[in-house]
Formats: structure tokens, sequence, C-alpha cells
């Protein structure tokens, strides 16, 4: 009769090898991970290869992303007539954003609602670009209405206005959310950034 | 004044996080307090924060092009880096950290870039670069970074199957954390697969005994006695094996294996009855298991070993059923995954948006092939392909997207520029209405009556349409013949006639420079209102001039760029077909590995039967 014990050991010797790749669950290293796998010498090679390509292609597609942009702001939003409004948030303690609606010379221009992934980048000091426009020389008035949960997990809603000078070339306003520590609620400022 | 925040932290954190699982916790060390001084800047870490890495690097590229970002040059050049290394392209990433490197740069931040350089270069399959990285480290990195340079440089000569080297360097170590554990298994298995068994032994003994509350320590502890429990199986000494193989969890995901390989140390020791204890446990398992499949044939090994014949004979019937029922599946799920519909399974509820490095397929989709790959999800080939496929896919929706937005551009320029046109004619018949030279001459004349009057002092001339008439009638009263009269009453009247008339002269003499200084003043106001009129029409003229080139400048560029998202579009889809052929060839021959396992089990079972039937007749000629 057959001794099986021959294929076992084969099989042993196999399961050996398979029962030690994956080095460490937490390494992306993995390099003993083809054993396992059964994956062939050439793919690391054709991997490599095929990685090159794609490196290259994102590295083009990266730049006429940039052209593309440039071309869509300048057709857009003219350097002239561009103002672009920024939200900003400085420690946030006594208010979670949910959204910002923006009101230029009485008419609505944007009504923004943050997720919590976007308000916590606001957080950690991100500045969301929440709108563009193109405004004539001139004055204009802003007025910008936050909504959220203010102190004590309350419904909050307020509003800052603001009148600016649009002169030739871009403005940058920002809308700030701050914290004033002495009254235990947040403040809302909208000012130009310098 | 703006936010303070610990970008730099953030960014040797999202270095470190892009080449680990989790950050390193010493990079929270090189803190730095940065103000957003520049919005373009703030909003570039909007993106960053949020993990969109590649609108994060288009908006870093876009304000560098337009000087947005001055104040953060050097901060968004490592941002850059760092956001390049995350988005996975390392090639870019590589090449700003070396030119940052090349710099006046800290000798602690040094180290550290050229150890997350090794480490992209090793992930991405550059051990050579990666060796490089490694040995431009010169001064000593912080504990927790330390210990994984001392494991990767172990794990890039066990690679290089310079195992001497790997245990030359693990056996001195004596790092204290969990990577030592790893770092000891690492040794463990290099010893082994150089032959030296009994070395290995005492280390991955005293691993495989360690009490440990973490499940990441405790896989690690079964592989540890799995391993070891193999190679005293392969080294002859089933007692020690089956000591080793039975300190793995029943319940663990190294459990199959272990009772197949605790089988063999007993039936190594002649005791087949004990093998058939692990052995029958493991027949009801899950048959996608090698270790389950080989225990099909194992079982009716020990039987016939027993001299149970018959059973052994039925069992070896239902293996060779088994392993063909399997055989079947597998030719099936093969067949599937060559007709392409596997990456797209894969990628089902990737989102959109997301691209990046740190992904990691975690979950397989419900499937009939998914089953059979389980093991690739731990291939660093198949993971690495499919990170670049998901960012292929991105690619290839932005392309499709701007693609759209061009012919957006190409439309509204059209209108804008047919409207231009349109309007063109009247803006020019209303602008040659408009005289301002004329306006200016009489501004000149103006100015030039005012300088007489103040030279005359003519208050008279800068009386107001009420005054004149006055002085109108009264100058008419003063010729009136009857108040020539000699008498009284003529001689009253041409009193008062005088009285005022010297009135209204006084009064006209007191504001003169008051009314010549307020007509002065609206005179000039008009002529800074007739420079501006001259600026706006130099503007205007100048536009005129000038927007026929701008529409052709915008023309120019959409002309320009259409071909290059074309050409792009092009070579993104047959990349992306090289890598979904590349991926479907590891999966396939994942499957077709098993499938050639089961056909050599099946072929082992029959040719077993054989021998089984063989013994039998042979049996039953002799007792005829």
């Amino acid at each position: 009769m057959l001794n099986l014990r021959t294929i076992g050991w084969a099989a042993v010797v196999c399961l050996a090898l398979a029962a030690i790749p994956a080095v460490n669950a937490r390494d992306s290293v993995g390099a003993m991970a083809s054993v396992a796998t059964g994956v062939n010498e050439a793919a690391p090679r054709q991997l490599r290869s095929l990685d090159e390509d794609v490196q290259s292609l994102k590295e083009e597609v990266l730049a006429l992303n940039r052209d593309l942009f440039l071309l869509e702001e300048e057709l857009l939003f003219p350097a002239n007539s561009q103002v672009a409004f920024f939200i900003s948030m400085d420690v946030g303690e006594y208010f979670d954003l949910d959204s910002v609606t923006l009101r230029i010379d009485g008419k609505d221009v944007a009504n923004y609602l943050y997720t919590e992934r976007e308000a916590a980048a606001l957080l950690r000091g991100g500045v969301h670009r929440v709108h563009m426009d193109n405004l004539k020389v001139g004055e204009h008035e802003l007025v910008a209405i936050f909504t959220g949960e203010g102190p004590h997990v309350r419904d909050y809603r307020r509003g800052a206005t603001m009148t600016f000078n649009k002169g030739i070339g871009a403005k940058y306003l920002e809308l700030k959310i701050t914290d004033k520590a002495s009254k235990q609620q947040p403040e809302f400022v909208i000012q130009e950034w310098e | 004044m703006r936010d303070r925040r610990p970008i730099l932290a953030a960014i040797c954190k999202l270095a470190a996080a892009a080449v680990l699982w989790q950050p390193v916790a010493a990079a929270e060390t090189l803190t730095a307090s940065v103000i957003v001084k520049d919005a373009h800047y703030g909003e570039i870490l909007y993106s960053f924060y949020q993990e969109e890495y590649f609108p994060a690097i288009v908006r870093t590229l876009v304000a560098r092009e337009q000087q947005l970002i001055d104040h953060h040059d050097a901060e968004s050049e490592l941002l850059l880096g760092g956001l390049y290394l995350s988005y996975g392209h390392h090639l870019r990433a590589a090449e700003i950290f070396e030119r940052l490197l090349a710099g006046n740069v800290e000798p602690q931040i040094r180290d550290r870039t050229w150890f997350f350089l090794a480490k992209i270069w090793n992930q991405r399959g550059y051990p050579e670069k990666a060796q490089v990285a490694l040995d431009s480290i010169h001064g000593d990195l912080p504990e927790a970074i330390a210990a994984e340079r001392h494991l990767l440089q172990a794990q890039i000569h066990i690679d290089g199957g310079r195992y001497d080297d790997a245990i030359a360097l693990l056996a001195d170590w004596k790092g204290r954390n969990e990577w030592a554990s790893y770092a000891q298994f690492n040794l463990g298995v290099a010893m082994v697969r150089s032959g030296r068994v009994s070395e290995a032994e005492l280390i991955l003994d005293a691993l495989g005994k360690r009490k440990t509350r973490s499940e990441e320590l405790n896989a690690l502890r079964d592989k540890a006695n799995l391993a070891l429990g193999y190679a005293f199986l392969q080294d002859g000494q089933p007692e020690p094996a089956k000591a080793a193989l039975q300190r793995v969890r029943l319940a663990g995901p190294f459990s199959n294996k272990a009772l197949l390989g605790a089988g063999w140390a007993d039936a190594e020791r002649g005791d087949y009855r004990n093998a058939l204890v692990p052995w029958l446990e493991l027949r009801d398992r899950n048959l996608l298991d090698s270790a389950v499949q080989e225990s099909l044939l194992a079982v009716p090994y020990a039987m016939a070993k027993l001299d149970s014949i018959s059973h052994a004979a039925d069992y070896y019937l239902h293996a060779i059923d088994a392993f063909d029922a399997e055989g079947e599946r597998i030719d099936k799920a093969i067949a599937r995954i060559e007709q392409g519909a596997l990456l797209d399974e894969f990628l089902a509820h990737d989102p959109e948006g997301a691209t990046g490095w740190y992904w990691k397929l975690d979950t397989l989709p419900d499937g009939t092939e998914s089953r059979y790959l389980y093991h690739l999800m731990a291939a660093h080939e198949f993971q690495e392909a499919l990170k670049n496929y998901r960012d292929l896919r991105y690619l290839a929706r932005n392309l499709d997207r701007w693609r759209q937005n061009v012919e957006v551009f190409q439309d509204m320029l059209e209108t804008r520029e047919l409207a231009y046109y349109q309007r063109l004619p009247r803006i020019q018949a209303s602008l040659a209405e408009a005289d301002v030279e004329k306006l200016v001459t009489q501004k000149l004349d103006f100015d030039a009556q005012l300088n007489n009057i103040e030279r005359s002092s003519d208050s008279l001339a800068l009386a107001s349409r009420a005054e004149a008439a006055l002085w109108g009638e009264i100058a008419a009263l003063e010729h009136t013949p009857v108040l020539a009269a000699d008498i009284p009453e003529a001689e009253e009247a041409r009193n008062k006639i005088a009285l005022l008339k010297g009135v209204l002269q006084w009064q006209l003499d007191a504001s003169f420079k008051e009314r010549l200084w307020a007509i002065r003043r609206d005179v000039r106001l008009t002529g800074e209102a007739l420079v501006e009129t001259q600026r706006a029409r130099r503007s205007i003229d100048k536009s005129m001039q000038k927007e026929p080139e701008t529409f052709g400048g915008f023309n120019a560029r959409i002309a320009g760029l259409t071909p290059r998202i074309d050409t792009l579009q092009t070579r993104v889809d047959a990349t992306m077909a090289q890598q979904r052929a590349f991926l479907q060839s590891i999966a396939v021959e994942e499957l077709r590995a098993q499938q050639g396992r089961l056909a050599t089990y099946t072929v082992q079972a029959r040719f077993a039967l054989a021998a089984i039937y063989d013994l039998s007749s042979t049996v039953g000629e002799a007792a005829q």
C-alpha cells in the first residue's frame, strides 16, 4: 500500500512555509507574503514596471490638473473681479459648525453644510474656500450666518456683517470662528485676509 | 495672526502613517507650531487633513504657480513631499525628500526622513534604494523608529536571502517593545530557513510561551508555535513538535495547520489512533483550507495503518468527490476572474474620491471566487497592484470630468466672445459721443476765468443768481430819472439805494475768498473726475484692444489642453488594462496553485484507493 507519509511531508514543508509568512500583521513590508501566496517570481518585476508607468501617469495628470485649474480660475474668476471667502476656526470648544450661509449685497450666494470630516479639518487648522465670486469695484455688504451647536449642546445661529471695498485685484475675506473664553461663547468675525 | 497648528508634526505623522499602519509615536516629538499666513496654504491643509491627497497636491501646485503661498515656501515643500508620499507617488516624494536632505536640515529630521524613504523604497519593491537610505542614517533614532528600522534592515536581509546577516543583526537586538517580538519571530524563521533548527528552537520557543493580552501578539505567538512545530517535524522531532503545536489556540486562524501538524506528530511516532483525533476534527472544517484538504487524505491513511481498510476506502472516495467538487468550483471562479468581473467587485464599495497609499483591501466581496482569494489579501504585490489600479480609476474619472469641463469652458468662451462682438459697436458709438477732450478744455477755461476773478478781486463775478439779480435791480433803480430830482424824497431814496448796494457789495466782498475756494474745490473735483474718466477711457480702449488677444489666449490654452487630456485618457485606459490583467493573472495563478494542489491530492487518493483495491483483491484471492 502507498505510504502516504511522503505525501504528507511534502505538504508539511509547504505548510511550514505557508505558516511563516505575514510576519507582522501591522507591517506592510510583508516581504515573505509571496511565498505564502504562490505569487510568481516575475510578479515583483512586473509590478515594478507597471508601478513606474502609474507613477509617470500620476505626475502628468497632476501637472495637467494644475494647468486646468489655472485656466478654470482665470476664466471664471478673473483676478480683477475675484473675491474669495474663506472659513477658518480657532479652538472651536464652544461651537460645532454645521453650516454657513453667505449673502452678498442682499443676495444669497452660498449655503454650505459641513460634514464631520470637514469640520474636523477646520478645527485642525484647515481653511475652507466656501465661495468665490466676481464683484464690481466699490462697496459691498457681506452677511454670514453660522449655524451649529453652541455651549451646553444648544442649537446656535449667529450672523456677522461686514462692508468691504472691492478695488482692482483679487480680494480674500476670512470668516473666522473663535472661542471667546471670557464669555464661554463662540465669536464670529469677518476680516480681510492680509 | 492665524491659527497655530502643529503642521510639521502632522506632516511627520503623515509620512509615518504612510509606512506603518499606526503613526510612530515618536514623530509627535517633531511638533512645531506654524502660523497660517496665506489663506491658500490653509486651504491645502483643509484637503490634507481630510486625506484628499490628490486635490491637496493640485492646490499646492496651483498656489505655488500663482505665488499665493510665499509665506510658506519651505513648509509647502515638505508638505508636498508628504502629500506625494501619502498619495502613493513615492518617486516624486523621494525626489523632494532627497532634495530637502541635500539642504540644511536638522540631523534628527534628516535621519527620520531617510528612514521614511527606506520604508517607501522597500514597500514599493526597491530594496537596493531602501538599503542606501538606511545606510544614510547616521544618528540615533527615537526608540520606536529605531526598533522598526532594525526590523526593516533584517527584513531586507531576509528578502535578499542573506539569512546570516539577518541572524547577526537580530541576535544582538535588545529591543523590548512589540517590535522585538516580530524581530524574534523573523529571526527564528530565518534560522529555520538556513537549517539552524536548534538555534531557532530557543527563540521561537520563548516567543511561543510568551503570555500576552494583545490579540496581535497572541496571533504572533500562534505563528511562532506553528513554525516551531513544523520545524521540529522536519527535523524528525515529533514530541517537541506536538508540544509546540498544542500551544496554538484552537479558535485561532492557525488552528487548522496546527491540528494537521499535531496529527503528523502522532503519526510520526506511530500513534495513528491519536493522530486521527485532530485530523477528524479538521474533516468538518472549511475545505478551502489546504490543511483541511490534506486531512481528507491523512484520515484514511491513518485508518489504513490501523487496518481499517474498508473505512479507509470510503474516506478516500469521499476525499476524491470533495476534491473534484472543489476543483469544479475553482474552474468557475477562474472563468469569472478572466471575464474581468473581479476587480470591479473588489472596488465596488470604494468611495469615488478616495486615493492614497494608506488604503488596503480588508474585506473581500461576496462571490464564488472571493473565498479562494484570501491568501491574496496578504500578498504585497496584489495589494500594491490593487492600490495602483484604484488610483488609475481615480485618474480616469478625473480626466473624464475635466474633458466635460473643458467642453463647457469652450462653449462659455464662444458665448462670451459672441456677446463681446455684438456689444462692441454700441460701446464704440457711445464712446465716440462722449467728448472727454472738450470737457477738459472747458475745465481749463474755468481755471483761467477763476484766476482772472481772483486777480481782479471781482466779487460780483462770484455772486449767486439771486444776488446778481438784486445787483441788477439796484443798478436799474440808480438810473431811474425820477430819483435824479432835487427834492428831499428823491435824496432819501438815493441814500437807501446806496445803502442797499453797499450792503450787497460788502456781503460779496466778505464771502469772496470762501466762494472762490468752494468753486476752486468743485473745479478741482471735476478735474479729478475728468482724469479718472480719461483713465477709464484708456482702460476701455486697452481692453477693447486686448480682449481679442485674451480670447485668443484662452482658446489656445483650451486647444493645447484638450489633446493632453485625450492622450492621458488613452494612456490611463491602457495602463488600467495592463494593471487589471496583472491583478487577474495573480488571482488566477493563486487559484491554479490551489487547483494544482487539489489535483495532486486527487491523484494520491486515487492511487491509495487503487492500492487498497489491489490489496483487497489479493486478500480475496488468497482466501479463495
